[in-house]
C-alpha cells in the first residue's frame, strides 16, 4: 500500500504539467495585460500583476479619458470578426444540413463519387485554394467585403461540417422519419420538423466548430481584406504586433480580448466540440 | 429532391473542382510559361531555404504532437474529479486563433523582457538573456513549431483519447492474466488498437505543419531564416504579385502534402493490419 500515495502524486503532477502547458501562455498574456508597462518590463518578471493595472482595458473599451481612435478601430475589428465567422457559420450549417441529409438518406446518381470528392477536400491544404479564390473574388469586385470573406470561409468549412452532420444523421433511427412520411409530410418538412430537432446536438457541434474556425482565420482575411471595413481581429492583432508601436501591455490586452470570444465558447461548450471533432475521426 | 440535392451540393462541388483544376500554374500568366515558373522557384534561395525549413517544421510538428498526444490521452483516460473541466482547459489552445497565440508566445520569447528568459535566468539555467528567435536558424524553426504544436496537440489528444476509451477493459484483464506488465500491455494491447487514431492525428499534424503560416508570419517576419513555404507563397503572390510563381509553388506544396499524408496513412494502416 506504500505505492498508492506515490502513484497519486505522479498522477497529480502529470495533470499539473498538462494544465501548466495548456494555460500558462494564456495566463501570461492576461498577466501582462493587467500590468503597467514598467512592471511588464521589469527583470526578473512579476508572475502576478503587481500593481494591478486596468488602464489597458479601460482604454480599449473607451472608458479612460477620451474615447481614442484606437479603441474604436479595435472594436470594429472584433465586430468584423464576429460578422464574418457568424455569417459563415449560418451559411455553412444551412447548406451542410441539406447536403448531409441527402448523403445520409437519399439515393441519387454518382452519390458515392460526389461524397468522396467532397471529403477528399478535407485532406487538401486550404491554402491550395488561396490564389484561385482571391482571383475569383477580385474578378467579382468583392475584395474587402464581408461577402467575400463569408463565402470563402463557407467553401472551406463545408466539407467538415457535412461530414460531422452526415455521421450524426446516420446515428438517428429512420423510423421517426418514416412515420412522418406516412403522415404525408414532404421531404423538406420532415427534415425541418422531425430530423433537425433530434439532430440538434450534432448541429450545435458543427456550428460551434465552424464559428471557432472562422474566428481563427488569418491568411485568407489577410489577403481578402485591406482596411477596417472588413478586417477581422486576427489581422489587426498581427498588424499591431508588426508595427511595434503599441506597448506590449496594450498588445496583450488586445490579444486577450481576441481570445476571449472563442475561449469562453470553448470552455462552456466543450462537450459539443469534443463530440464533433471525434465523431468522424474514430471511424 | 434532386433539385434540392443539387442546390446544396453545388458550392461544395464547385470548390472541389476548383481546388483541383484552378491551381494550374498555366492558368494565370498572360502567356504560356511552361516550366519557367518552376525553374525560377528553384533558383530563388529564399524558397529553397523554405523547402528545407518546412521539412523541419513538419517533422518537428508531427513527432512532438503525436508523442504529446498519446501521452496526454493516456494521462487523461482515467476518470477523476473535475476531469471535464481539465479537458475544457486542454482544448483551449486549439480553439484560439493561431495568430493571437503567436503574438503571445512572441512576447514570452522576448529577448529583453520575456518570461522564458527571466525564468531560465532565475533558475540559473542560462547565464544571460538569449535572443531566441531570428539568430539561429534551427532554434528559430523549432521554437516557432513548438507554438504550432501547442495549438494542434489538443486535437491529437482528443482523437487518441476517443480511441483509448473504446478499448474494452477485459482485454487488459486478459493481458494481466497472461502475465503482462503495464508497459507490455500498453505495447501489445493499447498501441495496436489506437494505431488508426494515431494515423488520423499524425495526418492532420502533417497537413497543418506543412502549411505553417500564421506563426511564421508573426515570429519570423519576411526573413528567409525561418521562412516556410506557405510564407513564400504569400510573399511571391501577394507582395511580389507574381501570381504564376505563386500558383506553381502552392501546387507543389499541395501535391507534397497529399502524397505525404497518403503515405503516412498507408504506412500506419498496413502496420496495423500486419500486427
Amino acid at each position: 500500500m506504500t505505492r498508492r500515495p506515490v502513484r497519486w502524486l505522479g498522477r497529480t503532477l502529470t495533470l499539473v504539467i498538462i494544465l501548466l502547458w495548456s494555460l500558462f501562455p494564456l495566463y501570461w498574456a492576461l498577466n501582462t495585460s493587467l500590468s503597467t508597462l514598467s512592471a511588464a518590463e521589469s527583470k526578473p518578471v512579476h508572475y502576478l500583476p503587481t500593481p494591478l493595472e486596468l488602464g489597458n482595458y479601460q482604454q480599449l473599451f473607451g472608458i479612460a479619458g477620451s474615447r481614442s481612435g484606437f479603441a474604436t478601430e479595435f472594436g470594429r475589428s472584433l465586430l468584423n470578426g464576429a460578422i464574418e465567422s457568424g455569417g459563415a457559420m449560418v451559411l455553412t450549417i444551412v447548406i451542410a444540413v441539406l447536403a448531409a441529409y441527402a448523403f445520409a438518406r437519399m439515393n441519387f446518381m454518382f452519390k458515392r463519387v460526389i461524397f468522396v470528392s467532397v471529403l477528399a477536400t478535407l485532406l487538401l491544404p486550404a491554402y491550395a485554394t488561396l490564389i484561385p479564390l482571391y482571383r475569383i473574388m477580385s474578378s467579382f469586385g468583392l475584395i474587402n467585403t464581408y461577402i467575400a470573406v463569408i463565402l470563402v470561409y463557407t467553401s472551406g468549412f463545408l466539407p467538415l461540417a457535412t461530414w460531422i452532420l452526415y455521421n450524426y444523421f446516420n446515428s438517428i433511427p429512420r423510423s421517426l422519419e418514416e412515420a412522418a412520411f406516412v403522415d404525408g409530410a414532404s421531404w423538406l418538412g420532415t427534415l425541418i420538423r422531425v430530423v433537425v430537432p433530434v439532430a440538434l446536438p450534432g448541429i450545435a457541434a458543427a456550428a460551434i466548430i465552424t464559428f471557432l474556425l472562422g474566428w481563427a482565420q488569418f491568411l485568407f482575411p489577410l489577403v481578402l481584406t485591406s482596411d477596417l471595413s472588413a478586417q477581422p481581429v486576427t489581422v489587426v492583432v498581427a498588424a499591431l504586433n508588426g508595427q511595434r508601436i503599441v506597448p506590449f501591455t496594450l498588445l496583450m490586452a488586445c490579444g486577450v480580448l481576441a481570445a476571449a470570444v472563442p475561449g469562453v465558447i470553448a470552455v462552456v461548450l466543450n462537450r459539443f466540440i469534443i463530440q464533433g471533432v471525434t465523431s468522424g475521426a474514430v471511424k | 429532391m434532386v433539385f434540392i440535392a443539387v442546390l446544396s451540393f453545388y458550392p461544395t462541388v464547385v470548390t472541389t473542382i476548383e481546388a483541383f483544376f484552378r491551381v494550374s500554374p498555366l492558368d494565370p500568366p498572360t502567356r504560356f510559361n511552361g516550366l519557367g515558373n518552376f525553374r525560377a522557384l528553384f533558383a530563388n534561395s529564399a524558397i529553397t531555404t523554405s523547402w528545407v525549413n518546412t521539412v523541419v517544421y513538419a517533422a518537428t510538428g508531427v513527432v512532438l504532437s503525436t508523442v504529446l498526444g498519446v501521452a496526454g490521452a493516456v494521462a487523461l483516460k482515467r476518470r477523476f474529479r473535475l476531469r471535464g473541466l481539465v479537458l475544457a482547459m486542454v482544448i483551449l489552445p486549439w480553439a484560439l486563433p493561431a495568430v493571437d497565440e503567436a503574438v503571445i508566445w512572441n512576447w514570452m520569447y522576448d529577448p529583453n523582457f520575456g518570461v522564458i528568459n527571466s525564468t531560465l535566468r532565475s533558475l540559473h539555467l542560462i547565464g544571460a538573456y538569449h535572443v531566441f528567435l531570428g539568430l539561429d536558424r534551427w532554434l528559430t524553426v523549432v521554437l516557432i513549431e513548438i507554438v504550432q504544436v501547442w495549438q494542434i496537440t489538443p486535437l491529437s489528444v482528443l482523437i487518441i483519447l476517443a480511441a483509448l476509451q473504446a478499448i474494452p477493459l477485459d482485454l487488459y484483464e486478459a493481458a494481466r492474466v497472461d502475465g503482462a506488465g503495464a508497459w507490455s500491455a500498453f505495447r501489445r494491447v493499447t498501441l495496436p488498437l489506437i494505431r488508426p487514431a494515431i494515423a488520423v492525428a499524425a495526418v492532420q499534424a502533417i497537413v497543418l505543419s506543412l502549411n505553417v503560416f500564421d506563426q511564421v508570419y508573426v515570429m519570423n517576419g519576411n526573413a528567409p531564416l525561418g521562412s516556410s513555404l506557405m510564407l513564400q507563397t504569400y510573399i511571391t503572390t501577394f507582395q511580389d504579385l507574381n501570381f504564376g510563381s505563386g500558383y506553381a509553388l502552392s501546387l507543389m506544396v499541395t501535391v507534397a502534402t497529399v502524397l505525404l499524408s497518403a503515405a503516412a496513412l498507408a504506412l500506419i494502416y498496413r502496420r496495423a493490419e500486419a500486427s
